[in-house]
Order: C-alpha cells, then sequence, then structure tokens
C-alpha cells in the first residue's frame, strides 16, 4: 500500500538535481581538497610537503577507525596493526613476487581486511573494554609477528621498494606522490560519507543511541559492526600500502602502538563519527607532532626521542573533557556563529513533497502472513528465572492473529520480563516462543523482527541523535535491502526516498507530522511514546508488542492511539499489549491475559476475566468488595 | 549530518592556507638550482645518525664526532674554498626512520653525500634508497650485508667476517670447540650463526646453541639459562649496549662459567656502565682506539688516534669511543674524495672506490670490490679489566 | 633439563609476581569505576624511574623507593578526581581514551625527565642463592615477596574488612557502598590509590633487574589486563594466578621456543581467553559481564 506512493519517477534533469542537493557538501569539499592538494607541490617548502603526504597518507587509516569508533561505536588500539598488514604485503609482493603494483596493494589491503574478518568474527561478540584491549593485543602480535618471521625480513623489515610508475611518469618525488595518493583518499572520503548517510550507516548509529531498539528493528548489530571493523582495517591496509611506497621501507616499527594512539588521536581530534573530522585530524596530528619535535626540545634542553608524545597525551585528555565533539563540534559551533549561516533548507526537499500527495492512505500499511484467527504466536511454558527468583513461571498461552491480546497484572507480575523474552531482548530459562510456526525464543531480537514481530519499550528507547522522522525512518529497517556496500558507493537514494516518504505517511497516521523535523530527545514524553509506535508500525509488522503505549500520552492521545489499534487490528495486524490502563485495556482487547506473580492466573475474553475472582484479588487487593469498587470506579472513570 | 561536512571544509581550508604560507619549489623533482650554482654553494654532506633509541649510545658521539670535524674543516677554510654544510637527521634507531630521513637528505636538501646510520639495519634500509638516486653512502654500521654487491654504498665499521674471525681463531688457539652464540636479534646479529658456522668449520669449531635478545631487552634469563644447559666450551654475546652489557651482567648472575667473547659492538663505556664487574675477563676485538696507551710507538695508527682523543676530549669533555671513530674515517674519507674528484657523483663513487686512509678504526683501503676497505689487521684482541680494555695481541 | 626447567620457572614466577600486582590495580578501578586503565603499566615505570633518580640524588634506598611508591599513589589519586571523575557519562570508549591519554601523558612526561634510555633501581639487599644449580636472585624473592605482601594484604582487605567489602559491592550495585558509608567519591579515590600504590610496588621491586622505561609501561600493564582477563575482572585470586601463569608460559615460550615470541604468548592467551571464556577462569559462565 505505501510503496504505492513514491513519488514518480523522476526525469533525467531533476535526477541531476538530486544528486546535487543530496551531495552538494560533499563535492564542494572534495573539490577544495582535490584544488589544495593540486597546489601544494608549487608552494610548500619541503618539510611542509612532507607533512602534507604523510597527513593524507594516515587521512586513509584515520577515515577508516573513525567509522569504526563514531558509527560502530567501538574502539580500536590496533589500527596500525592493519596498516602494517597492509603494508608489508604489498612491500613483500612488490619485492620478493616483483607482482605489479596494483595486484600488490589490492592483495594488500585484502590481507588487512582478511585479518580483521577473522579476528573480528570472535571479538566483535564483546563489547567496551575487550575489543580495544584485544585490538591492542593483536598489534602487538602483528608487530612480533614481522619482527620474528623471514618473510617479512625480521626486524630489518622489507627494503627496496621502488616508487610506482603511473601512465609511465614515475613517482620518483613527494609532489607527483602527493597527487598520487589524493584521488584515493577523496575516493575513501566519499565512500565513508556516503556509508554515514546510508541504511547500514544509520542503523548503526541508531545502535550506539539504543542497541536494544535497533535489534528490535531488525538491526543485526554483530554483522553491521564486523563488517565495519573490516571495511576500517582495509582503509588502513590501503594506507599501508602507500606508506610502503612513500617510505620505500617496511619495519616492524609500523605496527607500534605509538602509531596506533595518533591514528586514534587524529579520530578524536577530528571529532568522533565526522569523517572529515578524520582527515583534518590528520593533518593536525601530523602538524602537531612535526611542531612538537620542533618546540619541545626548545623548551626542555636535551629532550630527543618521541617528545610529541606529550602534546598526544594533553590534546587527549583535553579533547574528551573539553570538546568531546572535537573540530567537528568546534566547526560547527563557530558556523552557527557566523552572520551569514541563516536558515538551511530542510535535508530532505522531495520528501516533504509526499505531503502533498492526496493519494496518501491514513492506515499505515501490515503485514498478514496468516488469515485472521490462526495462531499467530505461541507461548510454551514460559520460564524465567533469576538466581532463585522466578519472575516468570510456565506461562502458556496462543495469540490468534488479528487480535488484541491485552497482557495485565500488577507491578512486578513479570509482564515486561514475559514481553523481553517474546521479542528476544531476554532468553527464556525454559519453554519457547513460536510466532509464525519459528521457534524465536533465545535469538537475538532482530531475529524476530526479521519475521515481523516489533515492539515498543516501557522505558522508551528514542534514538536522540537525530528527529523524529529519522526514528521512525529506521522502523523501515527491515524493508531495506541496501547492504555495508551498496551504501558506500551510494546506489540506494531511490531506495532511501521511498522509506522516508513511508515514514512521513506514517507520522501523518499519528499527527505527529509537525515535529517530524524535530530532535527526538526534544519531544514531550507522550510524542515520544507516539514516536516509538511509529516507528514500530513503519516495519509494516505481523505482530506488535506494545509496551504501555498509554503511559504519559493525554487523554486526546490515548484516543486517537486507541482508535489507530482499532482501525489496525481491522487491517489484520496482531496486537500485544502492556498496559496499567486497565479500563483502556479492557475495552480494547479482544483477549485479556492476566500475570500474578509470574503466573498466568486468567486469560480470556475481558468480561469473563473482569469477573473472575482470583484476577480481582490478585489484581487489586485482597479485599474483594473494595476491588470490585475499585473497579467500578475506574470504569467510570474511563 | 549534512551541514557539518560543509563545516568541514574550513578547517581544512586554515591547515592549507598554513602550507600556502611556507613558498618554495622543487616538490615535483626539478633541481631548482642548476649545476653551475651547485658547484658554488656549500658543499652538503647528510648524516643519518640513531642519536636516540636503542642505538643512541652509538649514535650520539657519532654526532659529536661529526660536529667537532665539521667545525675544525670550515674553520680551516672548508674544501677547495667552500664551506661544508652537516646535516645531521636523527633516525631514532628506527629502519623507517632512516628511510625518511634518507629520502630527505636527497629530495629536499640535495646532498652531496650521505655517512650513516649508527646500525646495521637503518643503513640497509637507507642503501637501496641512496642507490636509487645514485648518491654514495659512507655506512659506520658493521654488517658485511650493507655494502655488498652494492655500487654506492661504503662503510668503516670493521667487517662482521673479519672480527668473528678474530674471535673464532683465538677460540681455535684455547682448544674451544663448541660455541654458543646469543646475539642481537637486529640486522647487526643477523646472519652472524652462518658466518660462525662456515668460518669455524675451517678450524674444527661448530656452533651449539644460538639465542637471540632485543636490543630493549633487559630480561636475558631464558637465553642464559639455554647456554648454561649447553655443553658449549664457551659463548659469544653478540650485541651492542646496553643490552650487551645487561646480557652478560645476566650471564654471571645466572652463574654460567664459560669463557666469554663480545663482538666489537661493545667499545665504549657503556658496556661498563651496564655490565659493572660482570664485565671482569670479557674478551672482545676492536679497533685500537680503546688501547691507543698500550700500542707500539710505531704504531701506524697511534698518532691519528691520539690526535682525535685529544680534540675529542677537548671539545666533549670525556674518551671517544670507538662508534665515534668509525664516524671519524666515514667523514675523513669523504672529505678527502670530495677534495679530490668534487662533488659529481659518479666521480665521487670512483674516488671513493679507491679510497686509503689510516685512521681509527683501522687502515682503509677501499676497492670497486672491497667497499669496507679493512682487514683483520684492523682489529686486536683486548681483555676487561676493572671498567678498562687491557691489550692481549695486536 | 630439570635445572633449566626450575630456572625458567623461577624467572617467570619474579616476572609473574610484577604481573598480578598490576592486575590487582587494574581490577580494583575496574570494580568500581569500570575503567580499564591503560595507564597501569606507566604507574609501574614512574616509580621505577622516580627511585631511580631520588636514589642517585643521594636519598637511601629505602625512603626512595618509599617516596617513589607515595607520589605514585598521588598521580593516581589526582588522575582520579582532575581527569576521570570530570567526565559525567564514562562511556567504554570515553575512559579508553582518557586514560590512553593519561598514559601517553606520563610517558611523555617520563621521556623529559628522565631521558630515553632504561634505567635500574639499585638491587635491593640480600644475595643471590644457587641451589641444585638453580640460580635465585635476591631480587626474585623481593619481587615474589611483595607480591605477598602487597598482594596478599589487598585480598585481605578485600574480603575481611568493611570497607574492602563495600568496594567489592560497588561492581555489584554503587547503592551497597552507600550503605556500609563509603561515597561513590571515596571509593573511587581509594580504589585510584589501590592502583597507584600496587602500580608504584610493582614498578620498584621489579626495577633492579627488569629496569624502567618510560615507555615500558603499556606492555607491562597489558600484561596486568591479560592476568585480570584470566580473572574474569572480578577476582582477584583468580587474576593472581593467572598472573603468575602467564609468567611462567612466557619464560617457558622464551627458553623452549624464541625469546622473541615471548611477549606474542600473552597476547595470544588474551585473544583466545576472550574468544574461549571471556568471564575468565572462575566464574560461572552466567556471570559474564562483558
Amino acid at each position: 500500500m505505501t510503496h504505492a506512493t513514491t513519488p514518480a519517477p523522476a526525469g533525467i534533469s531533476s535526477r541531476r538535481a538530486r544528486f546535487w542537493t543530496d551531495n552538494k557538501s560533499t563535492l564542494i569539499g572534495c573539490g577544495i581538497l582535490v584544488a589544495l592538494m593540486i597546489v601544494v607541490p608549487f608552494t610548500a617548502n619541503s618539510s611542509v610537503m612532507n607533512i602534507v603526504v604523510f597527513a593524507m597518507i594516515f587521512a586513509l587509516p584515520a577515515i577508516g577507525l573513525n567509522l569504526l569508533m563514531g558509527l560502530a561505536g567501538q574502539v580500536s588500539l590496533g589500527q596500525a596493526a592493519f596498516f602494517a598488514i597492509g603494508a608489508y604485503t604489498h612491500a613483500i609482493l612488490l619485492t620478493k613476487l616483483d607482482l605489479p603494483g596494483p595486484v600488490a596493494a589490492t592483495v594488500g589491503v585484502l590481507a588487512a581486511m582478511l585479518v580483521a574478518l577473522l579476528v573480528g568474527l570472535p571479538l566483535m561478540r564483546l563489547r567496551g573494554h575487550y575489543l580495544a584491549l584485544a585490538t591492542l593485543g593483536l598489534g602487538f602480535i602483528v608487530m612480533i609477528g614481522v619482527r620474528e618471521w623471514d618473510v617479512t625480513g625480521r626486524t630489518t623489515g622489507i627494503y627496496g621498494i621502488s616508487r610506482p610508475t603511473v601512465f609511465g611518469v614515475p613517482i620518483d618525488n613527494s609532489g607527483f606522490f602527493l597527487w598520487f595518493v589524493t584521488p584515493f583518499v577523496v575516493i575513501g572520503l566519499i565512500l565513508a560519507l556516503n556509508l554515514t548517510r546510508s541504511r547500514a550507516g544509520r542503523a548503526l548509529s541508531a545502535v550506539n543511541d539504543s542497541e536494544l531498539a535497533a535489534e528490535s528493528l531488525g538491526v543485526n548489530t554483530y554483522a553491521l559492526r564486523l563488517k565495519v571493523f573490516v571495511l576500517s582495517a582495509g582503509f588502513a591496509g590501503l594506507g599501508g600500502v602507500f606508506y610502503a611506497y612513500q617510505v620505500a621501507i617496511v619495519s616492524p616499527t609500523t605496527a607500534e602502538f605509538h602509531l596506533s594512539v595518533s591514528i586514534l588521536l587524529m579520530v578524536v581530534i577530528g571529532g568522533l563519527g565526522s569523517v572529515w573530522g578524520a582527515v583534518a585530524g590528520a593533518f593536525l596530528v601530523q602538524f602537531l607532532g612535526e611542531g612538537m619535535r620542533d618546540v619541545i626540545p626548545a623548551i626542555f634542553p636535551g629532550a630527543t626521542g618521541e617528545v610529541q608524545l606529550l602534546g598526544y597525551g594533553i590534546v587527549l585528555i583535553l579533547v574528551i573533557l573539553l570538546l568531546p565533539g572535537g573540530l567537528h563540534q568546534a566547526a560547527t559551533t563557530l558556523w552557527q556563529k557566523l552572520p551569514f549561516a541563516g536558515k538551511r533548507p530542510p535535508v530532505d526537499a522531495h520528501a516533504h513533497a509526499a505531503e502533498d500527495d492526496t493519494t496518501i492512505p491514513l492506515l499505515p500499511a501490515v503485514s498478514t502472513p496468516v488469515a485472521a484467527g490462526e495462531p499467530i504466536l505461541v507461548l510454551e511454558g514460559l520460564t524465567k528465572r533469576y538466581g532463585g527468583v522466578v519472575a516468570v513461571n510456565d506461562v502458556s498461552l496462543t495469540v490468534p492473529a488479528g487480535s488484541i491480546l491485552g497482557l495485565i497484572g500488577p507491578n512486578g507480575a513479570g509482564k515486561t520480563t514475559c514481553f523481553n523474552m517474546i521479542s528476544g531482548a531476554l532468553a527464556p530459562t525454559e519453554g519457547t516462543v513460536t510466532f509464525l510456526g519459528q521457534v524465536i525464543s533465545g535469538r537475538k531480537p532482530h531475529v524476530a523482527a526479521a519475521h515481523g514481530l516489533t515492539r515498543t519499550f516501557q522505558n522508551l528507547q528514542v534514538f536522540s541523535s537525530t528527529d523524529v522522522v529519522g526514528n521512525v525512518y529506521m522502523g523501515r529497517y527491515r524493508k531495506g535491502s541496501a547492504g555495508v556496500l551498496r551504501g558506500m558507493l551510494g546506489l540506494q537514494s531511490g531506495e532511501q526516498s521511498a522509506h522516508r516518504a513511508a515514514a512521513y505517511e506514517i507520522l501523518q497516521s499519528m499527527r505527529l507530522t509537525d515535529a517530524a523535523d524535530d530532535s527526538a530527545s526534544d519531544l514531550s514524553f507522550g510524542k515520544q511514546r507516539i514516536m516509538e509506535v511509529c516507528r514500530a508500525l513503519a516495519a509494516e509488522p505481523a505482530l506488535l508488542l506494545l509496551d504501555e503505549p498509554m503511559a504519559g500520552l493525554s487523554s486526546t492521545e490515548r484516543e486517537v492511539m486507541a482508535e489507530l489499534l482499532r482501525r489496525l487490528r481491522a487491517s489484520g495486524l496482531t496486537i500485544v499489549l502492556v498496559e496499567h490502563d486497565v479500563a483502556q485495556v479492557m475495552s480494547l482487547a479482544d483477549h485479556v491475559a492476566v500475570l500474578d506473580d509470574g503466573v498466568l492466573i486468567a486469560h480470556g475474553d475481558p468480561e469473563s476475566v473482569r469477573n473472575d475472582p482470583a484476577v480481582v484479588v490478585a489484581y487489586l487487593g485482597t479485599d474483594l468488595d473494595e476491588a470490585e469498587a475499585e473497579l467500578t470506579e475506574l470504569e467510570e472513570h474511563a | 549530518m549534512k551541514k557539518s561536512r560543509l563545516r568541514f571544509i574550513a578547517p581544512i581550508a586554515v591547515v592549507t592556507a598554513l602550507v600556502l604560507a611556507g613558498c618554495s619549489t622543487s616538490n615535483l623533482g626539478g633541481t631548482a638550482e642548476a649545476d653551475p650554482a651547485a658547484e658554488a654553494g656549500p658543499i652538503k654532506i647528510g648524516a643519518v645518525l640513531d642519536v636516540t633509541g636503542v642505538g643512541a649510545s652509538l649514535g650520539v658521539p657519532e654526532q659529536n664526532t661529526l660536529n667537532m670535524l665539521a667545525k675544525q674543516l670550515n674553520d680551516d677554510g672548508g674544501i677547495g674554498g667552500r664551506d661544508v654544510e652537516l646535516i645531521i637527521i636523527d633516525n631514532q634507531s628506527t629502519e623507517d626512520g632512516a628511510a625518511k630521513a634518507t629520502s630527505k637528505l636527497i629530495e629536499s636538501d640535495q646532498v652531496d653525500i650521505i655517512i650513516g646510520a649508527s646500525r646495521t639495519g637503518p643503513s640497509l634500509a637507507m642503501r637501496p634508497i641512496a642507490e636509487a638516486a645514485k648518491i654514495p653512502m659512507i655506512s659506520v654500521a658493521a654488517n658485511v650485508a650493507i655494502v655488498e654487491g652494492s655500487e654506492w654504498v661504503f662503510k668503516t665499521a670493521q667487517n662482521d667476517v673479519v672480527v668473528l674471525e678474530r674471535i673464532l681463531d683465538d677460540a681455535e688457539a684455547k682448544g674451544y670447540t663448541k660455541l654458543a652464540l646469543v646475539r642481537d636479534a637486529t640486522g647487526f646479529g643477523e646472519g652472524v650463526a652462518d658466518y660462525i658456522t662456515e668460518l669455524g668449520a675451517e678450524r674444527g669449531i661448530t656452533l651449539v646453541t644460538t639465542e637471540a635478545f632485543e636490543p630493549s631487552a633487559t630480561d636475558f634469563t631464558p637465553q642464559m639459562t639455554n647456554v648454561r644447559g649447553s655443553d658449549a666450551d664457551a659463548v659469544i654475546i653478540w650485541g651492542i649496549n646496553p643490552s650487551a652489557g645487561l646480557a652478560q651482567k645476566a650471564y654471571m648472575q645466572l652463574a654460567v662459567n664459560k669463557p666469554v667473547y663480545h663482538s666489537h659492538g661493545i667499545s665504549n663505556q657503556a658496556f661498563f656502565d651496564a655490565a659493572g664487574e660482570s664485565a671482569n675477563g670479557v674478551i672482545a676485538p676492536m679497533g685500537r682506539l680503546l688501547v691507543a696507551d698500550q700500542l707500539a710507538a710505531d704504531n701506524t695508527q697511534r698518532k691519528v688516534i691520539e690526535q682525535f682523543q685529544a680534540d675529542y676530549n677537548a671539545a666533549y669533555g670525556e674518551q671517544p669511543s670507538g662508534f665515534a671513530g668509525h664516524a671519524f674515517d666515514a667523514w675523513h674519507i669523504a672529505v678527502n674524495a670530495i677534495d679530490a674528484a668534487g662533488t659529481d657523483a659518479d666521480a665521487l663513487r670512483d674516488e671513493l672506490e679507491s679510497a686509503e686512509w689510516t685512521g681509527i678504526s683501522g687502515v682503509f683501503k677501499m676497492t670497486a670490490k672491497n667497499h669496507s676497505g679493512l682487514d683483520a689487521s684492523a682489529l686486536i684482541l683486548a681483555e676487561a679489566e676493572d671498567g678498562r680494555w687491557n691489550l692481549l695481541k695486536d | 633439563m630439570l635445572t633449566d626447567f626450575l630456572q625458567l620457572t623461577v624467572a617467570g614466577l619474579s616476572q609473574g609476581s610484577v604481573y598480578a600486582l598490576l592486575a590487582v590495580g587494574l581490577i580494583a578501578v575496574y570494580t568500581v569505576r569500570h575503567v580499564i586503565n591503560i595507564a597501569q603499566g606507566e604507574f609501574a615505570m614512574l616509580a621505577g624511574l622516580g627511585s631511580v633518580w631520588l636514589t642517585a640524588a643521594g636519598m637511601p634506598l629505602l625512603l626512595a623507593i618509599l617516596v617513589a611508591i607515595l607520589s605514585v599513589t598521588l598521580v593516581a589519586i589526582a588522575m582520579d578526581r582532575l581527569i576521570i571523575a570530570r567526565v559525567k557519562k564514562l562511556t567504554p570508549l570515553i575512559s579508553i581514551i582518557l586514560t590512553l591519554g593519561v598514559s601517553t601523558l606520563l610517558q611523555a612526561i617520563m621521556l623529559l625527565a628522565w631521558g630515553p634510555e632504561a634505567k635500574g633501581v639499585p638491587l635491593f639487599p640480600g644475595t643471590n642463592i644457587l641451589i641444585g644449580g638453580v640460580s635465585i636472585r635476591s631480587q626474585e624473592f623481593w619481587m615474589i615477596g611483595a607480591l605477598v605482601v602487597v598482594g596478599g594484604g589487598i585480598v585481605l582487605f578485600y574480603e575481611k574488612s568493611r570497607w574492602g567489602k563495600a568496594l567489592r559491592a560497588c561492581a555489584e550495585q554503587p547503592v551497597a557502598a552507600r550503605i556500609v558509608g563509603i561515597s561513590p567519591v571515596a571509593a573511587s579515590v581509594l580504589a585510584f590509590a589501590i592502583a597507584g600504590f600496587v602500580g608504584g610496588v610493582a614498578g620498584v621491586v621489579a626495577s633492579p633487574i627488569y629496569l624502567s622505561l618510560w615507555s615500558g609501561g603499556v606492555l607491562l600493564g597489558l600484561k596486568g589486563f591479560v592476568a585480570a582477563v584470566l580473572g574474569g575482572f572480578v577476582s582477584f585470586r583468580a587474576a593472581i594466578v593467572g598472573a603468575l601463569l602467564l609468567g611462567m608460559i612466557e619464560a617457558y615460550v622464551a627458553g623452549y621456543v624464541s625469546s622473541g615470541l615471548r611477549d606474542g604468548a600473552a597476547f595470544l592467551i588474551l585473544i583466545l581467553v576472550l574468544v574461549v571464556r571471556p568471564q575468565g577462569l572462575v566464574l560461572k559462565p552466567t556471570a559474564v559481564r562483558v
């Protein structure tokens, strides 16, 4: 249904225009960078020239590490290891096997990526500190390996790498070399920029905001992170290839820890998550290092060796303490203070066009894989124990398709635990969850999501780094197909705009279009909740799990929500909701299940549950009369 | 996200504006000055030395020596009226650093000749760069691989093969038949085991165990434990200081009681600083510098050594080491050749190939085939005793 | 053959004692702040080089090492108060970058203050002994003794004293610490003080034979980290056992395989353990918190 409203295929000229608006800043930026790199060899003195060449070489591993840290939220302290693998492989193939340069370089990059894949497969399951220290260890292993292996020339390394010849021109001076390396940096930059705003890039930034929510929308965090890790190693390997050419020797120092630190510094200075920042950081760190080597011996007479580390250490600490966004943050703040920095046009003009389309259906699409009344979700003996505490005890029930099941119970009855087991966020201790005939319990949330089960959260899980439409747009993740590669090549703008339009439609159905461009974290609590529902609906689910969807909503909003849920049911969607507002549940649900102390004490239509004495006692207190009175009062209130 | 990208152009622009500020040319390979102009300016001698890092105990005295000699030469009017500009770059004891420094000396400083590096590894890294640019280079490191088969590279430290011959001759005379080797893991120690096996075969000496250590190592227990467990009659420790001195110390602490030979890589005070009392009894082949006072009065080298010792002591308040001597010889060989042949690279190289020089490390006689120029006569055997070397055999 | 094996074992145990002390410091900080302190190894080098400097200036050995250890303890506390505590939301990413920054800064300061050469504190009093061909250096007794006294003392402190138990509880629930009467600030200061202290002790006892070098801390700290991982970053006892094992494995690899591969062994173990048993050697798999 939704797809029908995708904007009509644009003509060639408008497609060109769109390409320009989409990529204007990238193109301008790259243009300026290229222009500068053309000019530099004619104007710079030799030491500045030298710094610029190495800055461009190190920009590559820095861009890679920036993707890993900024996008995938993982720290690697072993970027130099991949740099060294690229450099060594390239050098060995050139000097020992006499392979042509492009072949050797390609194999070098691939070797770095292959090693990253092999270590990443087990390591990317680890979070936080562990990956950082494991990669740090990897750096040492690579350094020790090349130092002890005859093939890598042991401590001396591989020397005698001759400079490349491009179209018959030998690259035998630093000016030519700069021109040789620049196109690769620019291409790398464009690929990285494309990736950050691709489907995969958005998914990763969503993972950084809320891994739980992203996974429940179908994001396979592990696989994506692994891909970015491998990619970042590829960038490092390419940097190593150029390094080998430029220095003409590859020795174990290329795998050194201090090199990893300086690459990390480039990323931190530039600003985590900013690709241009990584490039700027590479220049800054090279100039800083060179400057410190000149300045420090002047301040401390007799200082020798790697004195630039003083600056590195101070800058690392100060940037994190005072300017956590790095140069990127500084530049953004500065720009906003400039008088001519007026309001920018909306980012995606064409997506707004969808609003004027008169054929928008008011109801989001749902998928109906089974006929109404057939069982869609089956819980069997579902149990969760924490040590001695039983949170959910042997719950079995069947949810028929096209119905609304209300799950109620007092606080701490195990409703949310039950929910988390259904969605895959928690593995049950015993029992199974079968969705559409597939056992999904004990697997990650993205598996359930892939089958068409999405959810909202009692404790809101908004993607705070993007706007409202961006949040809902993430809900479309499951419906997209573009992977990391397509994302990098920028071959998904058609898919993206279609999804963006769909996101707008869903916002419209919940009357949230006004807030579409607001930052998600600026919304009121109630609006955030509605946004989460929109986000879950954007995935076109077959089963929607709503954890307290009414909490914090105004009465008008509740009405809109309730009305939407009824209409969704009518169109075939199955809904399971946990809700405190018993009256709402009773009026909405086809079936009600009651949990008390983790035990399912009643299950049936609202009327029979309402009259079940056990429920009344359990739910509302020990005194039956008092409880009934309260219940009646509640109903009247509603 | 998108706006920020545009904003990022600003810092890059600033950085590159800085780049543009320093204006110059010749980054594109073209030698800016025409040759006649080059003939008129100062003669440029580049040096790449291990001033910091693991090779610092070699590089620092070498740097001192070159600075002192350059000053002396310019005070005396330079070479043929032209001043000599000495450009020393610290390679931080790394191969990468040496390669970068060499490229810089050739591409931007456009030096006429290069001296260095202090150790074998960095020297090997420099060799192909100097050869590709066809610039003569004189290494002050030991391993013969630095000069083997090279048209453009020379060296002034005694060849490791010659040093080994000296050690093996002594071992044979003393009746040792099995040797253990504990060697530096870097370029300096590479190939040593093969030479011992090869040269030992003629003398009925076999190598029974080989251990290696990094020049940055501080713990030698595993290596020395293995040496202790072997049935060797004597041990060769082959390294530079401080690691060779520390290895000697660990050797004594672990109560290995076999005689020890060291290489010429320890001919400086740093050995006694690191090894302390453990050094007593160590035998090492070395140049005549450290035992100059014990030489025969008519020794041809004695005069030049004593003059150098006096000059160095006057300038730096300490005695020069054997490494300072290698730099001294490299400098004089280079300067003499430039004096005779000018700065044309080919002519200079041809001149170097016929260089003869009575210096600190021995009496040099370079040929087209021998770019090292020293034979076994350059070495003496000395024994360590209470912080000084006693001449055993000249 | 047996002599060689025992000789390597002695070397491994003494080296392992140093790793164990560093692991204790790492775990102390991690339990309270969930920060893996990359600067832990620098504490050891700082104390070693500081002692060298003080003894060279004429201070008696014992006084010099005490002053050095206490100074390093203060440096660690300052690191917490001036840098770590200033960040409100301490994600793993931020904490790694910060402690890496401190590590780099300390290295640079040591390089500027004391130069690039490795230096050793004078040997502690004692005589080397030779038992059945196995030579045990007096300093090795000091190293193992330091672990027994300082490491053992800290384990007892954590297991027996009220404050120690509260600090341990911090790992599980910060509220627990309050109940016993430790403010989060005090807990954090105490944890860093312990880290600085054990790092300092490790640094001075190892310095006479393993020397102190401005850049030596990273590798040493990482070995401590490997040991801490073996203890699941929770158990001091398991980490100490792991550290001693690591020291011995390194010595055997160096002795029987190749001395160049020695450091590689530690990191292979690290990666293997992280892959196979990230929860460490002792805990049940359910207790994993990665």
